[in-house]
């Protein structure tokens, strides 16, 4: 199966002004002009396939959503070939824009004083969707994103979370092949955003929608997209399942000791000791397969030990983990 | 996007109109005002005098009702909208859909003008008239071209604005632009002054500027001051104008979006 989108060495590089300071700056800079290129994407190679739920993570300026602009073809390529469901995207961008979805957290697409309803309406005459499939769509996207309460409400009037799953709704409305969502859960309280989550794996897993997603949130990525691709400064880390992601950081579980008094230092061959307070002793496991049994059997009784805890390593942990030790591997992801 | 879609865009403006319903009453209010403050300026000025330059009283009273409220097109809430659209690149937004920017505008600003017009403008038009008083078009072919005049002028400010707002990605501010202008269209259009009262250098270039096209040659028409050959060259000259300006829209449309899908915003 060929690929639905494929990137091959795709750049972007922004020309900016570099302005000067103050008044003669000013001045000097009517006469001549000093640019800076700034590589917002810098030689990214990806292939996603059809069906697929893809995060796109980076801290800012990592240059996440301008690699969606340029996938949606609404920003051209510096450099590299980009081809969107065989296409070229910022040369057919019409065409294009017909077959995919897309959903800006921070933009609204709705229509501000008309209610959800016309929104939805509009976007069946821009579409051209036929009025038995219209119908059928919306009765399932209702449904599914419970947005029968507020959909004859003006969009003004709705809360964040309403607003968010209607904008799902209107870029899924004439089935797009592909979705792309720019931190669709920004800003949502706890209940939107279990809500978004889930329906946006419900319609990948259902509707075999591929998902693009970026965002800040981690939750998101682990609820919905099996696949991770990690970018900083415009450049590829990580493309893999974040298991993978996981698993090659040895996502090493963390172990607390807390005693009742200070027993002095612990050395054991199973763990290896982060932290030393006294009275709590922070370790983490070196392997898989040693379990709680193993560590206290080494540890022994006699040392006043009041308390264990075992943490199996969150994903912002293991994010976090990635980006601190991202220059040795860079090279070999 | 099938061209037969885009009326949709007319009817959802429309709408949209309908949810600020007291803008309809203090529309009508500034527009009567506005009106009938003119029209007693002309009265004042015409005291004493039957005619100035072959023009009479009623003449300006026609001319104040049909190019004051009638063809006062408002473009203010549209230039701010479409220019902040522009400088906080929202526009992108658009250029996600399988539709043409230019012809979106068209027809949204036709539903927001649609509205102004039966909702404010033609109902002022017709409480000042019955107060004090309108001319019927000079001839049936005056009243005839004057309704061809009537569409020409409304395109003809739709372009301006669209033009004035696209300069704000150049420009980065769509409040000044509005405010540059409704200065040029008070002078040059005649709303305010018709041509024939301007000294004549400044009558005879404002007199091939596109803007006459929106208030002065519609008003003229329908009172007679321009012959019929004359109102037929000169609608003419407005088409070609018309299509000029088409012209220059969608050479500037280009450049920008190209400029925003390779600078990005």
């Amino acid at each position: 199966m060929s690929p639905i989108i494929s990137a091959t060495g795709v750049g972007k590089t922004f020309r900016q002004l570099k302005r000067q300071s103050g008044f003669g700056g000013a001045l000097k800079s009517l006469f001549s002009r000093d640019y800076t290129d700034i590589r917002a994407v810098d030689g990214i190679s990806f292939a996603i396939n059809a069906g697929e739920a893809v995060g796109y993570l980076g801290p800012n300026g990592a240059g996440k959503s301008t690699m969606i602009k340029m996938m949606t073809g609404i920003l051209t390529p510096s450099a590299g070939t980009l081809s969107v469901l065989g296409r070229e995207p910022h040369a057919h961008r019409m065409t294009n824009a017909a077959e995919i979805g897309v959903v800006f957290g921070q933009r609204s697409q709705l229509w501000w004083d008309l209610p959800v309803r016309d929104s939805f309406d509009l976007n069946r005459h821009i579409y051209d969707i036929p009025p038995a499939r219209f119908a059928d769509n919306l009765r399932y996207l209702t449904a599914m994103l419970d947005m029968a309460s507020y959909l004859d409400r003006p969009v003004r009037q709705l809360s964040l979370g309403q607003r968010m799953r209607a904008e799902i709704a209107m870029a899924l409305l004439h089935d797009p092949k592909i979705l792309f969502l720019d931190e669709p859960t920004i800003g949502l309280d706890v209940v939107a955003k279990d809500a978004v989550r889930k329906f946006l794996a419900e319609i990948n897993r259902e509707r075999g929608t591929t998902i693009i997603l970026t965002t800040h949130d981690l939750v998101d990525i682990e609820e919905i997209c099996p696949r991770l691709i990690m970018v900083d400064d415009g450049k590829l880390l990580f493309d893999g399942e974040l298991n993978r992601l996981r698993a090659s950081l040895g996502s090493r579980r963390r172990l607390t000791l807390e005693f009742a008094t200070d027993p002095g230092p612990i050395a054991l061959t199973t763990a290896t000791l982060t932290a030393d307070e006294g009275a709590a002793k922070h370790f983490v496991l070196d392997d898989e397969t040693v379990s709680l049994l193993d560590v206290l059997g080494e540890l022994g009784r006699g040392h006043g030990l009041k308390d264990v805890k075992l943490e199996e390593p969150d994903i912002e942990e293991v994010i976090r983990t990635f980006y601190l030790n991202k220059p040795n591997l860079a090279s070999a992801p | 996007m099938k061209l037969s879609a885009y009326p949709a865009f007319t009817a959802t403006a429309f709408t949209s109109r309908l949810a600020y319903r007291n803008q309809v009453w203090s529309g009508m209010f500034g527009e009567l005002v506005a009106t009938f403050a003119f029209i007693a300026v002309w009265t004042a000025a015409f005291v004493g005098r039957g005619t100035v330059d072959g023009v009479t009283l009623p003449d300006m009273v026609t001319y104040v009702i049909i190019a004051g409220p009638l063809l006062n097109w408002n473009t203010t809430r549209y230039i701010r909208e479409v220019g902040d659209a522009i400088r906080t690149g929202d526009v992108t937004t658009f250029l996600l859909k399988p539709l043409h920017y230019p012809a979106l505008l068209f027809f949204n600003q036709l539903g927001n003008n649609a509205f102004e017009q039966l909702s404010i403008t033609l109902p002022v038009a017709v409480i000042v008239a019955l107060a004090v008083g309108l001319l019927p078009p000079a001839s049936v072919a005056h009243g005839l071209l004057f309704l061809a005049y009537w569409v020409v002028s409304w395109s003809m400010m739709f372009l301006i604005a669209t033009l004035t707002a696209m300069l704000a990605f150049w420009l980065l501010t769509a409040f000044a632009l509005d405010w540059f202008l409704r200065g040029i269209m008070a002078v040059a259009s005649g709303a305010v002054v018709p041509l024939w009262f301007m000294p004549a250098p400044l009558a005879a270039i404002l007199g091939y500027l596109p803007f006459a096209w929106v208030s002065y040659y519609p008003s003229a028409v329908y009172l007679g001051k321009l012959d019929l050959p004359a109102a037929s060259l000169h609608l003419a000259i407005g088409c070609i104008w018309l299509a000029t300006l088409v012209g220059i829209l969608t050479w500037l449309w280009s450049r920008m979006r190209h400029r925003l899908i390779v600078q990005g915003g």
